[in-house]
């Protein structure tokens, strides 16, 4: 790694750690309100300028540091950077005075870790940076200080501890195992360890917490709703994502097959995927909806993550999927996540765009053909094809992905449904304005130029489907709103009686 | 130079004896400040000349042994007369200010300080019995009468009782004098000794040891005869009580410990041992105990010096029949105990009396607080107790550190459990000092604070107890082969 | 080099005389006292800092006499000396800048300075140590030196505590006396030694020694706070907060802990000490005593109380560590020797800082206490995240290195203690934190004063925000040389390569 682009990753995971020394050296709240966009753009320069392969070591770090980029990295990496910068910038207009300088200081500790998690390579700075990330995200679920946001936390850290404990007992195994400091060691010595299935246990589970994995899940769309939106918005978009990042990283994918816990897995993710959405339509309150709606959108991926542990030839194909499918997700859920801290303007045309927008990123995330949903649905249907999969479920994952195509418009629905009856009319401050605006554009336009890889699987050009392709995307949503519109008519119907 | 020396020795405090018998309290004092010099000058050059060339014996007025007194000048002896110089000389000097001079009687103080210190160095010198028995009587009479000084009516109670033991002790010492005589024709111990290796034991021996060993431990206040000690010593003025525990009481216990080292291993028995060892763990426990329960400060020293010297009579078990490694560490402990106790007791007979006179009371509770105005004496009390405890580093803890070796070196592991004991129950006594000086109470603004010469001397003593620990090594040097000397020459 | 021979003892000097000094000055001599203070604290700094470069080097410290005939008394610095020593230097310069601001006008200062000195003087001596009665002299000394800062307060409640204390520790102290004077008269004087000696101790021995080991633990094990012997410790408490930290942090439990090391390995030596079978015992003794400790300290309301027995917990790692067969847990030991020192003190320091400020002494408190008082709330709160071991404080790389360890040696129960241990942390100290930075405060406090520009004293805010700095930093730096974790890996090197 060039000295410049050292320095630049450094300054990355260390800019938002500024902010505590900020707090305490009695900065002014302006100042930290307005400079919360800015801490994640060092990281945003990082991504777009580094060539992914690069390295850095810090041999005084822990266990001696080293911290690094490679092509999976760069997109979570991308993910977070672009999802803390429009939060960042939403937050501007968002925040109220209430303790803002604390909820300043917990930001800018929840990102430095999401960002240096991303970017560690050795077990003890991944490990320090999840941790960080984990306990600084408490300030942020119970910033509003209420008897609920504080219930939410409780069990937030309760899990999130008991999480970190498992990561704990799992990477000290592997690394013992490895007989080496780097998480890149990890996965062979897994692969041939005596322990091997203790470790890979404590691993799913410890990064399963985070990744709302069924029965581990609890906290999710407790503390979502109760946090800030902006900070919601983040935990759905960016966080969340670090659970998978941890597999991505510890388990030994393409080393051996497993297909036992890929069956675990396929099953775990079958079960979030629809039963979360079963959960969420029943909901009330927007952001629950949408925090069941992350459940049952990790489903889906936890599916191709069981995929790929059971099916080691297919693996290296799976994963950029799997990182494609993140960074779509990542994006529309964010923005879905912003537009429930909305106001609706009063002018009809306004007001027309606005809901137009606030529908295109949940569209997307139901595969609207040439949004990215698309791109990663029909991705991810390749990616799992029965024929080339060779995996005693193989054939079950289609119907499994229509279903999950199904679950997820249903949600979208009736998230925009409890939206209307909450959304009030008024004037949205600029800046929140603005930070919505950037990420709806970020997940419908911006997408497109980002650096996924779906080569040999989706036929160029990427963002027009091929006819049948557009068929297959569509019915299931024909499907959904079918549902949904006589669920709609049949409630009516029961109420008027 | 050494001829000097031993007149030197000998005759001031009986020269000064007289000298001070014709004058008053207050000319008295600056004649004994005098005195005391001198002693503690020859005696240091004693001590050195015998830690440089060896001892010697020393005829008196030239008359060698059968005929003549025959001193044997040994390390021990000399060591023992340097420490009687050092703990007398600080006693004689705290109590030239802490005595009040304007009472009549208290001008008797100085003849009877020359008699009890001319006594003792003739019993650390004295080398055969009824030398000894003299010097010990000089001992007892001026102590009765130092104890009478105190001028109550309880002195008065104190000192008849002490009196009453202390010639009751002499009486069977005598008789044991005297039925040795009737069966081996000599005084000498060491020809007593000599006599024995060479003859059968004669039947009836045994009676005269135990007489004499009986009458000694009565006058070294050994448990069950320690009823006397602690009215005596509680009542007396301080400076009185310091000497009479640190120093009277080991005179008799030395005589004891000689004649059991010379004459024990012939004559005494397993179960005699064992008895008298008993009877120090039980001293122990017991003083100990009603240490604890004392309510006036005084008291709790005194019953403390009744478990202290308990300790001492694990010498008998721990030298009888024992291997010679064992039998050298059990006498080099108590000898360490001997010197420990004699100058961590004194400092605190001395730092109890300054308290006394601060607080105005001599009562326990009457400390709460006064530790708040830092008082030397509590200091000087507190380093005093650490030896008592026999905590590290004091001399205390190198003797029971000794003591320790010994026990386990001679498979007699129960004396461990009471050394060990006894060091927990004098901390429950001696922190029960602290704890209440600790005490925060509102009441103690009254605070006298003694002149600093009261204050240091104790301080001193206090702090060569606790150094003793550290030199202990070159103590026991010059006290190469204890107790141990050939016969006559 | 004859300079080099009397290291060892100036190091000590420095307090013993800054002791003495102190107990002849006036009370009233503010500035002077304070002047003496810190200006030993310095020097020993300094000797300290000149003889941990020396012992890098292997520059040889050493000082010996002969005591009473065949025993010596001797100082000696070795890796794991200087470790010890190094972390009382550095703490009680600390603990005395608090200790002068947290006694301001408070009665008995010249009282209270004056056996803090000698406390800390006689930690030193426990850490140069060159033999088990050297160590046993300054280990009673320290019993006495700590007693009238327990009772300082002079309430009831403190002398009750004293009382407890002196009972234990001197009860302790008996056993071990017992237990050195016996191995004493087996086999003689014996020096520390790297590697130990009964390597090859003749079988007729094993009964004896092990009997003695026993003792030896049970002795030493009352300082250390081991389970059934940690009774005195939540009484301790009551003391005020400067001692609670030295006495936490560096002084009477680390002396335990320190002894037990120094058994362990430099007089049984570790293969000898496995070889016997004594280590696996002691080993559950101490991972008893970790979640012993750490249950305990759930159900406690009083602040202090429960990092007392958070501190129960916490010292029985470094007995957990050295009984881990092997270099590496043997690292997670030791190293856990300072860590637990920096962030215990750094615990202690805020404790006293809410409870004089604020007047904050329980934990229902606290609530809101983080933004009237952020920078001392910080710094207990990236204590309490050490103790928990989170990543990358000091707590984590203990726990970290004695995971490993622990696989290394075959003993995986080890990682279940680890994980359940950090558990009932986070389960006692998150709720404090969240009380600390999320709660409304309740009104008024108990007991507020106002104290300068800072939110507290000066005197009272730099200390913990300096050790809380060093549990970060000595976490974050962890692989530099002469970080504790290089110099715990320095004494284990020397410990096993011999």
């Amino acid at each position: 790694m060039m000295a410049f682009e050292s320095f630049l990753l450094l300054l990355a995971v260390c800019v938002p750690l500024l902010y505590p020394i900020m707090a305490l050296a009695g900065g002014s709240d302006k100042v930290m309100r307005h400079a919360l966009p800015l801490l994640p753009i060092p990281a945003l320069i990082f991504v777009l300028v580094a060539q992914p392969g690069g390295q850095l070591e810090l041999p005084w770090l822990l266990n001696g540091g080293l911290w690094g980029m490679d092509e999976l990295r760069r997109l979570f990496l991308l993910l977070t950077a672009v999802l803390w910068t429009v939060a960042g910038v939403f937050a501007v207009g968002y925040l109220k005075v209430h303790h803002l300088r604390r909820f300043c200081v917990f930001w800018g500790l929840t990102l430095a870790g999401n960002l240096g998690l991303t970017v560690a390579v050795d077990i003890a700075s991944f490990y320090s940076f999840f941790a960080l990330m984990t306990f600084a995200g408490y300030g942020l679920v119970v910033h509003e200080g209420t008897e609920e946001a504080n219930r939410a936390g409780r069990v937030y850290l309760a899990m999130a501890v008991v999480g970190e404990m498992a990561i704990l007992a799992g990477l000290l195994l592997a690394s013992a195992a490895a007989d080496s400091q780097m998480l890149s060691d990890i996965p062979a010595a897994i692969a041939e360890s005596p322990q091997r299935d203790l470790m890979i246990a404590l691993l799913i589970v410890g990064f399963g917490v985070k990744a709302g994995l069924p029965l581990l899940h609890f906290w999710l769309p407790m503390a979502h709703p109760v946090a800030p939106t902006p900070a919601s918005a983040v935990l759905s978009g960016a966080m969340i994502k670090a659970g998978l990042l941890g597999w991505l990283v510890t388990l030994p994918f393409g080393d051996i097959s497993l297909p036992v816990w890929g069956t675990l897995m396929v099953v775990a993710g079958a079960v979030a995927s629809l039963g979360a959405a079963a959960l969420g339509v029943c909901q009330q309150r927007p952001k629950t909806v949408l925090a069941y709606s992350s459940i049952s959108q990790m489903g889906l991926m936890v599916l191709m993550v069981g995929a790929a542990l059971a099916d080691p030839q297919r693996a290296p194909v799976l994963l950029p999927v799997i990182a494609l499918y993140t960074l779509h997700h990542g994006l529309a859920k964010g923005s879905l996540f912003l537009s429930a801290g909305l106001l609706l303007p009063s002018a009809r045309m306004h007001r027309a765009l606005m809901w137009l927008l606030v529908a295109l990123p949940g569209l997307s995330l139901a595969g609207l053909p040439f949004t990215s949903g698309a791109l990663a649905k029909l991705a991810m249907k390749e990616a799992l094809a029965e024929d080339k999969l060779e995996f005693a479920l193989a054939g079950y994952l289609s119907p499994l992905m229509t279903a999950g195509a199904v679950a997820t418009l249903l949600l979208v629905l009736r998230y925009l449904w409890t939206l209307t009856a909450k959304l009030e009319t008024g004037r949205n401050p600029p800046m929140l304005l603005a930070g919505w605006l950037a990420a709806s554009s970020m997940s419908l336009l911006a997408f497109w130029w980002m650096p996924w890889n779906v080569e040999g699987l989706v036929k160029a050009p990427v963002w027009l489907p091929a006819l049948y392709q557009v068929w297959a995307l569509i019915w299931p949503m024909l499907v959904a709103v079918g549902i949904a519109g006589l669920t709609v008519r049949v409630t009516r119907s029961v109420k008027q009686r | 130079m050494t001829l000097w020396l031993m007149a030197g020795l000998l005759f001031t405090p009986l020269a000064w004896a007289v000298l001070t018998l014709l004058t008053d309290f207050s000319r008295g004092r600056l004649v004994s400040w005098a005195g005391i010099l001198v002693q503690v000058l020859v005696s240091l050059g004693l001590w050195l000349a015998v830690a440089r060339d060896g001892g010697f014996y020393y005829g008196l007025g030239g008359w060698d042994a059968p005929l003549g007194i025959e001193l044997r000048v040994d390390g021990l002896a000399v060591t023992f007369v340097l420490l009687t110089a050092v703990v007398a000389g600080a006693c004689g000097l705290h109590a030239g200010a802490y005595i009040d001079p304007d009472k009549p009687w208290h001008r008797y103080f100085w003849p009877l300080f020359w008699f009890l210190w001319s006594g003792l160095n003739a019993v650390w010198l004295g080398g055969d019995l009824f030398n000894l028995y003299v010097g010990l009587e000089l001992i007892s009479l001026s102590a009765v009468g130092l104890v009478a000084l105190g001028g109550q009516a309880g002195a008065l109670r104190a000192s008849l009782r002490y009196l009453l033991a202390a010639l009751l002790g002499s009486l069977a010492y005598l008789l044991g004098v005297a039925l040795i005589y009737g069966q081996f024709g000599t005084l000498s111990i060491a020809g007593v000794a000599t006599w024995l290796s060479d003859h059968p034991v004669p039947s009836g021996s045994g009676m005269a040891l135990a007489l004499m060993i009986a009458g000694l431990a009565l006058k070294t206040a050994l448990f069950p005869l320690h009823r006397w000690l602690p009215p005596a010593h509680g009542i007396a003025k301080s400076p009185v009580s310091a000497l009479l525990s640190a120093l009277v009481v080991k005179a008799s216990f030395y005589i004891a410990a000689r004649l059991w080292l010379e004459l024990g291993q012939p004559i005494g028995s397993l179960a005699a041992a064992q008895l008298i060892g008993l009877l120090g763990s039980a001293a122990v426990v017991w003083g100990s105990w009603l240490a604890c329960r004392q309510q006036r400060l005084k008291q709790v020293v005194a019953y403390s010096s009744v478990a202290q010297i308990g300790y001492l009579f694990l010498l008998f078990p721990l030298t009888f029949s024992v291997s010679e490694t064992v039998s050298l560490q059990a006498q080099q402990g108590m000898t360490l105990q001997v010197i420990s106790h004699a100058l961590a007791k004194a400092a605190m007979f001395l730092a109890a009396g300054n308290l006394i006179l601060s607080v105005g009371s001599n009562r326990v509770d009457a400390l709460a607080g006064v530790s708040r105005f830092l008082p030397f004496s509590l200091f000087s009390f507190g380093l005093a107790g650490v030896s008592l405890m026999s905590l590290p580093p004091s001399g205390g803890f190198a003797a029971k550190w000794l003591l320790l070796q010994a026990s386990l070196g001679s498979g007699q592991w129960w004396w461990v459990l009471v050394l060990l004991a006894g060091g927990l129950l004098s901390a429950a006594y001696i922190f029960r000092i602290y704890r209440a000086s600790f005490l925060e109470s509102s009441g103690t603004d009254q605070f006298f604070h003694p002149s600093r010469s009261l204050e240091v001397i104790p301080l001193i003593l206090a702090m060569l107890a606790l150094g003793l620990g550290l030199a202990s090594d070159q103590v026991l040097t010059v006290m190469a082969l204890p107790f141990e000397g050939e016969g006559a020459p | 080099m004859t300079l080099n021979m009397w290291m060892p003892l100036f190091a000590l000097m420095t307090s013993l005389m800054a002791s003495l000094v102190i107990f002849v000055l006036p009370e009233q001599g503010y500035r002077l006292r304070t002047a003496v203070n810190l200006g030993a604290a310095l020097v020993k700094l300094g000797i300290v800092a000149v003889m941990v470069w020396g012992v890098f080097h292997g520059v040889d410290y050493g000082l010996s006499f002969t005591m009473l005939p065949g025993v010596e008394f001797v100082l000696k610095a070795d890796a794991l000396s200087m470790m010890f020593a190094g972390l009382s230097a550095v703490l009680w310069f600390l603990t005395t800048i608090y200790a002068v601001g947290y006694l301001e006008d408070s009665p008995n200062r010249s009282r209270f300075f004056g056996f803090f000195s000698l406390c800390v003087a006689s930690t030193m001596g426990i850490a140069l140590a060159g033999n088990l009665f050297t160590f046993f002299l300054f280990y009673e000394m320290l019993t006495l030196a700590t007693y009238p800062l327990v009772v300082h307060r002079g309430t009831e409640q403190a002398l009750r505590a004293g009382r407890a204390y002196v009972i234990y520790t001197l009860t302790g102290g008996a056993v071990l006396l017992l237990a050195i004077a016996w191995l004493q008269g087996l086999v003689g004087d014996l020096p520390f030694r790297e590697g130990g000696h009964f390597g090859d101790a003749d079988p007729a021995l094993h009964g004896s020694l092990i009997l003695i080991f026993v003792l030896l633990i049970a002795g030493l094990g009352v300082k250390a706070a081991i389970f059934p012997l940690h009774g005195w410790l939540p009484q301790a408490m009551v003391a005020p907060a400067p001692v609670s930290a030295l006495l936490h942090a560096v002084a009477v439990v680390k002396a335990g802990a320190f002894g037990i090391v120094r058994v362990v390995y430099d007089i049984y030596g570790i293969e000898a000490s496995a070889m016997l079978g004594l280590l696996e015992p002691l080993a559950w003794l101490a991972a008893f005593t970790i979640l012993y400790g750490s249950a305990r300290a759930l159900s406690q309301v009083d602040l202090k109380r429960r990092l007392a027995f958070s501190t129960v917990s916490q010292v029985s790692y470094i007995i957990l560590g050295i009984c881990l067969f092997g270099p590496v847990g043997a690292t997670g030991g030791l190293v856990h020797l300072l860590h637990q020192g920096i962030m215990k003190i750094t615990l202690f320091f805020c404790a006293g800082n809410y409870a004089e400020t604020l007047g904050i002494h329980r934990i229902d408190e606290m609530d809101g206490a983080g933004r009237r008082m952020p920078g001392t709330s910080l710094a207990f709160t990236v204590g309490a995240f050490g103790m928990i071991g989170a990543p990358p404080l000091a707590g984590f790389i203990t726990k970290w290195t004695m995971g490993t360890g622990a696989l290394a040696s075959n003993m995986d129960w080890v990682i279940g203690v680890l994980v359940l241990s950090s558990l009932l942390n986070a389960a006692y100290f998150l709720p404090i934190l969240h009380r600390l930075w999320f709660r409304e405060p309740r009104g008024s406090w108990p007991h507020e004063r106002q104290w300068g520009r800072l939110e507290t004293s000066a005197w009272l805010f730099w200390p913990p925000m300096l050790t809380a700095a060093m549990t970060v930093l000595v976490g974050v730096l962890a692989s530099l040389p002469f970080s504790p974790l290089s110099w715990a890996e320095l004494v284990v090197l020397r410990a096993y390569s011999s």
